[in-house]
């Protein structure tokens, strides 16, 4: 898409979120509720006034054998029947699918008020099961030959290091800045901020990457109510926030490595078309949650997405320039490794995060001047070393 | 003895892999080659990505050797495999680089690095729930 067209402006209402952690109690539903119904109360609108849902999920079928209809089986507990309902899977990009499908029907004038929902159940006493399906988020052709996605990230890491330098512990430094932003958030699964010791000296995973560096399973859930702007002074008691981009792209065959060589990566791809939409540059970003499903996964984004140069996202954290009190700061929830990554939930958990910050309710977390944040995902992993699905999503006031 | 000789094998994935079937014969994985930009992929596609044809492109056979790009060692198995192994990227002369466990060596950070010479075995990588052995590829160092 090269530009809006005849779209009409979207903006978000209100969000909510249900904590994100270990529920064992819990159904699907129950998570879905608890967001739906704040993300209602923060909009000041009527579940009644809901036209259009979209469901965001991504291993719910393997985990509670419900594969198909899980929009409706899931949001009919919440109350919602009748209107149109969209299931939506793009693995870790799940619920920011979901939230571009709410803002395409608004902005196409088809519908004036929708719900984005993102919902994930990992935690069962099978342990086993949960591994087994979130295998499936690679593409099978690498699962089944062994793949293990914390190590295909290490191998990610290993290429930066080789291009550019840096070492294990540099890229630690990602986790202590983003375990203590976890700290401050009462939906975060991990509120303990750790020091760089506590970090390297948490169980190896796959060199260079340690459990504390990872994102662990967890249950949860967040929505988000969207409407047309031109009617968002009927409900908002709270300041709307203008969605000005809206982005997704799919993983794609490369000639070489973005990290070996200066072609753009999928992300920067995104980035451009979004910053493009919303007729900005990086240098406008204020916030930014990214997707560091492995911590220091968020250096090579920072670079990624234009914040940084190429190389310099060591030396652009070390100056502390992507803490909450930093020109850029990103992942002030505390990131998916802090926050716990519910694959299907992450990506509207973010634009939640980023709500409050342009709102001025992030409470301990709260950035100064924010005006403009971004939300970045990437989720999957295809035959070739590419992510699957790609999101990038611009808020402003 | 009885059980042994009931087990299967079974190949893990279908058409990734030629598997030698008499001592004159050369395992190797099946790649395409499109002919009109010279691009090879792994696994064999029939579209050429780059092109975006479907008249172009032919099935090869891919070099059994290569090398390593990046590999690391897993501390933690997905089901059916046992921890530690290594997992890397072997970069193929033809171009693709590819995802491979590494075997014939120990699975430490000292073992290999990038540039290695690894060459192709057929081996088995799990088995199936049955405890049929389920056949794929492997490298493994060239002369270890």
């Amino acid at each position: 898409m090269k530009d809006g067209g005849n779209m009409r402006e979207v903006v978000v209402l209100g969000v909510g979120i249900h904590p994100f952690g270990r529920f064992l109690d819990k159904s699907l539903s129950d998570l879905a509720k608890v967001a739906i119904w704040d993300a209602l109360k923060d909009s000041n609108v009527e579940a009644k006034d809901v036209q259009i849902a979209y469901l965001g999920n991504s291993i719910g079928g393997l985990i509670t054998g419900q594969e198909g209809i899980r929009a409706q089986t899931i949001l009919g507990p919440c109350g919602f029947g009748g209107i149109p309902m969209v299931n939506v899977e793009n693995a870790c990009a799940s619920a920011s699918t979901a939230f571009r499908g709410v803002w395409l029907e608004i902005a196409s004038g088809l519908y004036d008020v929708g719900l984005a929902v993102g919902a994930e159940k990992m935690f069962l006493e099978d342990r086993a099961r949960t591994i087994s399906a979130l295998i499936s988020v690679s593409q099978i052709e690498l699962s089944k030959l062994g793949m293990q996605f914390v190590g295909e990230a290490a191998m990610r890491c290993k290429r930066y290091m080789r291009r550019y330098g840096g070492t294990k512990e540099d890229l630690a430094l990602v986790a202590v800045k983003n375990s203590y932003n976890g700290s401050l958030n009462p939906y975060a699964y991990h509120r303990k901020a750790y020091t760089l010791e506590e970090i390297l000296n948490s169980p190896l995973i796959a060199e260079p990457l340690h459990l504390y560096m990872t994102s662990t399973i967890a249950d949860g859930a967040a929505a988000a109510i969207l409407c047309s702007k031109d009617i968002a002074k009927k409900y908002a008691s709270k300041l709307p926030i203008g969605v000005a981009a809206c982005v997704l792209k799919s993983g794609r065959y490369r000639e070489s490595d973005p990290l070996d060589t200066d072609v753009p990566s999928t992300i920067t791809l995104a980035a451009n078309e979004a910053y493009e939409q919303a007729g900005m540059e990086p240098k406008d970003i204020d916030v930014a949650e990214v997707h560091d499903a492995m911590s220091p996964i968020e250096l090579v984004s920072c670079e990624d997405l234009g914040f940084c140069k190429k190389g310099e996202g060591i030396r652009f954290l070390k100056e502390g320039r992507t803490k909450i009190t930093g020109e850029i700061p990103i992942n002030t929830s505390g990131g998916l490794c802090s926050r716990g990554h519910p694959v299907g939930a992450t990506g509207i958990a973010q634009i939640a995060e980023i709500v409050w910050q342009l709102r001025g309710e992030a409470g301990p977390r709260q950035v100064v001047h924010a005006n403009v944040g971004m939300c970045e995902d990437s989720g999957g992993v295809l035959v070739g070393g590419d992510n699957a699905a790609f999101t990038n999503i611009i808020l402003k006031r | 003895m009885e059980r042994e000789t009931q087990k299967k094998r079974f190949p893990i994935l279908p058409g990734i892999i030629h598997e030698a079937i008499s001592p004159s014969d050369k395992s190797y994985l099946i790649g395409s080659k499109c002919s009109a930009c010279g691009r090879t992929f792994f696994p064999k596609q029939s579209v050429c990505w780059v092109c975006m044809r479907d008249d172009t492109i032919q099935e090869i056979p891919l070099s059994t050797k290569g090398r390593i790009d990046t590999f690391t060692v897993v501390h933690v198995a997905p089901v059916g495999f046992k921890a530690p192994y290594i997992q890397a990227f072997v970069d193929l002369p033809e171009g693709p680089r590819i995802f491979s466990l590494i075997t014939g060596c120990e699975p430490s950070e000292n073992a290999l690095k990038t540039g290695t010479e690894v060459e192709l075995v057929i081996d088995k990588i799990t088995e199936d729930e049955k405890g049929n052995d389920l056949i794929g590829y492997k490298f493994r160092p060239v002369g270890k």
